[in-house]
């Protein structure tokens, strides 16, 4: 099933997908045209010729979606098979002879082309698809050269354009129903947005209801108009500019899935961003996000000039780099010499590149000489790292995202893949439809559980903050029922931790009777859920922040490898523990060193001789002690014994819990130097900022959640003038530590030269390879997409206690509700880039959801503006009813600034790794009538920032 | 809500002391809570921690003191 990237797979499109599970198939030999090809069993007539390099004329073929043989312009003839069978319909048999071109063959396809033609309209000089049209090349390539029928006759000709998708158009006078978009809609996306309305001649592709796009439930993840073959479906971008004249392979800079894009390109000018077939995490799928919402990248509201100011009630002075980077040099080195080596520190970016995050703390361990080096997946998947390090070994997650076609029953906790992580969520959502088994355990009842032909799905609503009693109850019943793996426990896990665990889990006080009460999930249920999991065959496990922004985080991520551990759910495909992390590089900026206690690779500061090799090549001692977390630079900020701080690409405060704390925190500084491509909520607070540059302007790695190191590609100079990296270079050279690189490749050397598991790793072998999974070393030199197959990095597995400890913040009089947070699918994370874009027609702002029965006892109608208040602040949001919370529970997004959703979230956080609890804060709500004091004070503040940014921008133009 | 280091901290270790018990011995425990000290803790929030000690109501648990008593005997043999 894994395959690897094949460049000259990619450029071409052989019709039909191969069979599936291909690796398996006997062999078959046929004779195309006189040629003989060798293909597996199961594959079409068209792509066994495609692959011999026959190319059939095609329409309503293409190779992501399945046969559909309605065009019939692929009709071949079958030595001893009666008429013209359609070459993507019919399999391949051994000795088969088949002829594709001949005189028979062509007139048929002319007639073809001929009726197509009757009622296609013949503006294709002024044709957006213009260059790029399917059909154009069709007509071309069987030689139509008259249409006998006229152009009089009834026709589509003066069907109406849908313009109401802002990204793309639908013009269904363009349109030969082909059904691609409706099968993409389908078997990619998994939406069934589209479909084909009537009969014969009134036959017509519709959205929903026969509405328009965007009152359907069309999801605009582009899959229907890259099905397109003509102009019917086509990018209002492309519209505009006219086609591309090149493009550039690339990797999207949302969320964690990272998905490979063509950038195409006129000069610099980005036309499209078009889902590449070659990538192996999207196999040619894409999102909103990552497909349409790139219009941020030269958004007028780019940072593009350094500035800096004495204090943050000053207007912003706008001076040339070598000014800003000397004031920021000469700060850093005043406090440290006032206040002491460790004073201050930095904040990686997970936004950033591989190479980026590795130089910034580098140049913190390196040239501030301390550990005072952090990075925002502190508030999201830190508990992942220390839990999946604790269990199995390794920081990461187990599998490939292909892996889940092999899964029999998956469970999803804490996730919301088709909004968070949509391209992985369509897969799943395949492998659904497939017949695999769906548990969900989540307080609200997802998208993912609405998915057509599921009704068997399980959903486990438990009350926030019960991760821990519920996996201990899912656990327990593995054990006590007889479902686990003896075997492999017996080869692959510790013995004593085993004992241990095995004693405490199967205590009463875990089974799902006994935690019924404090989950409130019934027992029933559990039992179930934990039958399906452990009896599937391969049961595999996906988690979001639902699990790790808790005060539990930690043991939940244990929690899970027990269970994993305990049913043998490791080490093979389609099972495994699979963290879907949020930012397009957490998992990078994790493996890079960011974290205050590992150097790159996760190699503990104190291990000698691991820190010995870094202390090495970069020719300085480095400190043997953790440096500070994120929440703990902020307290001892606001104490005062922490002064400066250099923060690359994150928006902590929008993005990090308690804003009035860390707000407090932010203006205590001496010196903040903010990098960043917009004017963000924290350099509102910065006396240096330093513009960045969008992952367009560079070359660089992200890594994504199944461990993939993917190329980022520069497609246009940086706007202001230089990459992110080479910003970090200046500012080392400026205090003394001279870092001397001329290209992010020779940054991903070091990196391999110092860190075992990315040994492998180099540009080239990343363009050799197109992606690479780690580790990559001599062991493992292509790259490793299943994890723990064979032993753990700690030799066995070892199960961990979890006692389940109920949180400190717990609902009462006071606060009577719990508020959980979450994404949704337009917006992404605090919105920066998608607020930019026009993602906003989707979701323009935050509301508070809530159950209509806690709506009524407080008389709160749908569409009233809601006080929220926590014991950390107040916010207001306006009410949506729904009945997808459970009473008692209230949920919000938190993708606009002024909503404050973080002014009511608290510094309660994760035992082990202090993640902030963001998915439990017990609230009160109430119906107001106006902003809260702390959203009139923002719009001040932000008014204040906004007209000191202006002032600058006019003294530099 | 207070934002005092020297509670924050204590609140802390008493949380890591919590999550470290259940199903386990107690010198399990202690090691345990003193090792995720030794390996995440900043320089000056260990130094603060173990000069809580000192403190006659520090708010430290019985289980996290023990912790923190056998980190303060680790750090000066280190130092030492």
């Amino acid at each position: 099933m894994i395959q690897h990237f094949d460049p000259r797979q990619h450029d071409r499109d052989l019709g039909t997908p191969p069979p599936s599970p291909a690796a398996d198939a006997a062999p078959v030999s046929v004779e195309i045209d006189g040629v003989a090809i060798s293909v597996p069993e199961g594959t079409s007539v068209l792509r066994a010729a495609a692959l011999a390099n026959i190319n059939i004329p095609k329409l309503c073929a293409t190779d992501n979606l399945e046969a559909f043989g309605s065009c019939r312009l692929c009709a071949v003839q079958v030595e001893g098979r009666r008429g013209t069978p359609a070459a993507c319909t019919t399999p391949v048999a051994e000795g088969m002879k088949v002829t594709t071109q001949n005189d028979r063959l062509a007139r048929l396809r002319r007639n073809i082309m001929e009726l197509y033609i009757s009622d296609h309209p013949l503006d294709c000089l002024t044709c957006p698809a213009n260059g790029d049209c399917e059909l154009q090349d069709m007509a071309g390539a069987v030689g139509l050269r008259e249409v006998r029928y006229g152009f009089e006759g009834e026709n589509h000709l003066a069907a109406e354009t849908d313009h109401s998708n802002p990204y793309f158009s639908f013009d269904p006078s363009k349109c030969i129903v082909c059904s691609r978009c409706v099968r993409a809609c389908e078997e990619v996306q998994g939406t069934f947005a589209l479909t084909i309305d009537g009969r014969g001649f009134d036959s017509k592709v519709s959205a929903g209801q026969d509405e328009a796009f965007m009152d359907s439930e069309c999801v605009s993840c582009g899959a229907c108009v890259q099905a397109c073959p003509t102009s019917t479906l086509m990018e209002k971008s492309v519209i505009d500019a006219g086609q591309p004249e090149h493009s550039v392979v690339t990797t999207c800079a949302y969320c964690g899935v990272g998905c490979s894009f063509e950038a195409q390109m006129k000069g610099d000018q980005l036309v499209r961003m078009v889902p590449y077939k070659g990538g192996d995490a999207n196999h040619g799928h894409s999102c909103v996000k990552g497909r349409f919402a790139f219009g941020y990248a030269t958004h007028p509201d780019r940072i593009t000039t350094p500035m800096i100011r004495e204090s943050i009630d000053q207007p912003w002075r706008p001076v040339e780099w070598d000014e800003a980077i000397a004031f920021a040099a000469r700060r850093l080195t005043a406090i440290q010499d006032q206040h002491g080596r460790e004073s201050i520190g930095g904040i990686t970016s997970s936004r950033c590149t591989n190479e980026e995050t590795y130089l910034v703390q580098k140049l913190i361990r390196a040239a501030f000489g301390n550990n005072n080096t952090d990075t925002c997946a502190r508030v999201c998947h830190s508990p992942t790292g220390y839990g999946l390090k604790t269990t199995l070994g390794e920081s990461a997650g187990t599998q490939t995202f292909d892996s889940v076609m092999q899964a029999d029953a998956i469970i999803v906790i804490g996730a919301n893949p088709t909004d968070a992580h949509p391209v992985f969520g369509s897969l799943m959502r395949k492998r659904l439809r497939q017949g695999a088994s769906l548990i969900v355990a989540d307080p609200r009842r997802i998208d993912l559980l609405k998915t057509p032909h599921l009704e068997d799905a399980q959903h486990l609503p438990l009350r926030p903050g019960t991760n821990v009693a519920l996996v201990n109850a899912l656990a327990h019943v593995v054990v006590t029922e007889g479902l686990e793996d003896h075997d492999f426990i017996a080869k692959r896990c510790d013995t004593e931790a085993y004992r241990a665990w095995r004693d405490f889990i199967a205590e009463q006080r875990h089974s799902p009777e006994a935690s019924e009460a404090t989950t409130g999930v019934s027992a029933e249920a559990v039992r179930r859920a934990a039958r399906t999991y452990a009896t599937a065959g391969n049961g595999a496990i996906y988690y979001g922040l639902g699990v790790t922004e808790h005060s539990q985080g930690s043991t939940m991520v244990m929690g899970i490898a027990n269970l994993a551990l305990a049913t043998g759910n490791i080490g093979r495909e389609g099972v495994g523990v699979n963290p879907l992390r949020g930012q397009n590089n957490v998992q990078g900026s994790c493996d890079m060193g960011s974290f205050p206690h590992e150097l790159p690779g996760y190699q503990h500061v104190a291990d000698v001789a691991a820190r010995g090799r870094f202390e090495a090549a970069w020719g300085v001692a480095l400190d043997d002690e953790p440096g500070l977390r994120i929440p703990n630079m902020f307290d001892a900020a606001i104490e005062g014994t922490f002064k400066a701080l250099y923060v690359q690409g994150e928006d902590i405060a929008q993005s990090d819990p308690n804003t009035q704390h860390v707000e407090a925190a932010l203006s205590s500084l001496e010196c903040l130097i903010v990098q960043d491509i917009f004017l963000n909520e924290t350099a509102k607070y910065a006396h240096v900022l330093l513009p960045g540059s969008s992952f367009l302007e560079k070359d660089g790695t992200f890594t994504n959640a199944e461990r993939r190191i993917n190329r980022v590609r520069k497609v246009m100079p940086p706007l202001a003038g230089k990459a992110d990296w080479e910003v970090t270079v200046d500012l080392a050279r400026a205090l003394g530590y001279p870092m001397e690189y001329t290209h992010p490749s020779e940054i991903m050397d070091e990196i391999a030269q110092l860190t075992p598991t990315f040994a492998g790793v180099s540009y080239d072998k990343l363009d050799e390879r197109g992606s690479l999974q780690w580790p990559c070393n001599a062991e493992h030199p292509d790259g490793t997409p299943t994890m723990h197959e064979v032993d753990f990095p700690i030799g066995k597995g070892r199960f961990a206690i979890t006692e389940y400890v109920a949180t400190e913040e717990r609902a009462n009089r006071r606060f009577p509700l719990l508020l959980t947070t979450g994404r949704i699918l337009s917006q992404y994370n605090v919105g920066a880039q998608t607020r930019r874009t026009d993602n906003q027609v989707w979701h323009d702002e935050d509301v508070i959801e809530l159950h209509p029965s806690d709506a009524e006892v407080r008389g709160i109608k749908d569409g009233d503006w809601l006080g929220i208040t926590s014991r950390a602040g107040q916010t207001v949001l306006r009410a949506r009813l729904s009945e997808r919370m459970q009473p008692g529970v209230v949920y919000t997004t938190f993708h606009h600034p002024g909503s404050g959703a973080n002014v009511i979230t608290t510094d309660s956080s994760d035992w082990a790794t202090n993640c902030p609890e963001y998915k439990v804060t017990a609230v009160q709500v109430e119906k107001v009538s106006r902003p809260s004091e702390w959203q009139r004070r923002f719009d001040e503040v932000d008014r204040q920032q906004r007209e000191y940014l202006a002032t600058a921008r006019e003294a530099a133009s | 809500m207070s934002h005092d280091q020297g509670q924050t901290l204590v609140h802390m270790v008493n949380q890591i002391a919590a999550n470290l018990s259940g199903g386990r011995e107690t010198t399990e425990t202690v090691e345990g809570v003193c090792t995720h000290l030794e390996k995440f803790w900043a320089r000056a929030m260990k130094q603060r921690i173990v000069a809580s000690l000192d403190e006659p109501d520090s708010g430290l648990t019985p289980l996290a003191r023990q912790a923190v008593e056998r980190l303060a005997e680790r750090q000066t043999a280190k130092a030492g």
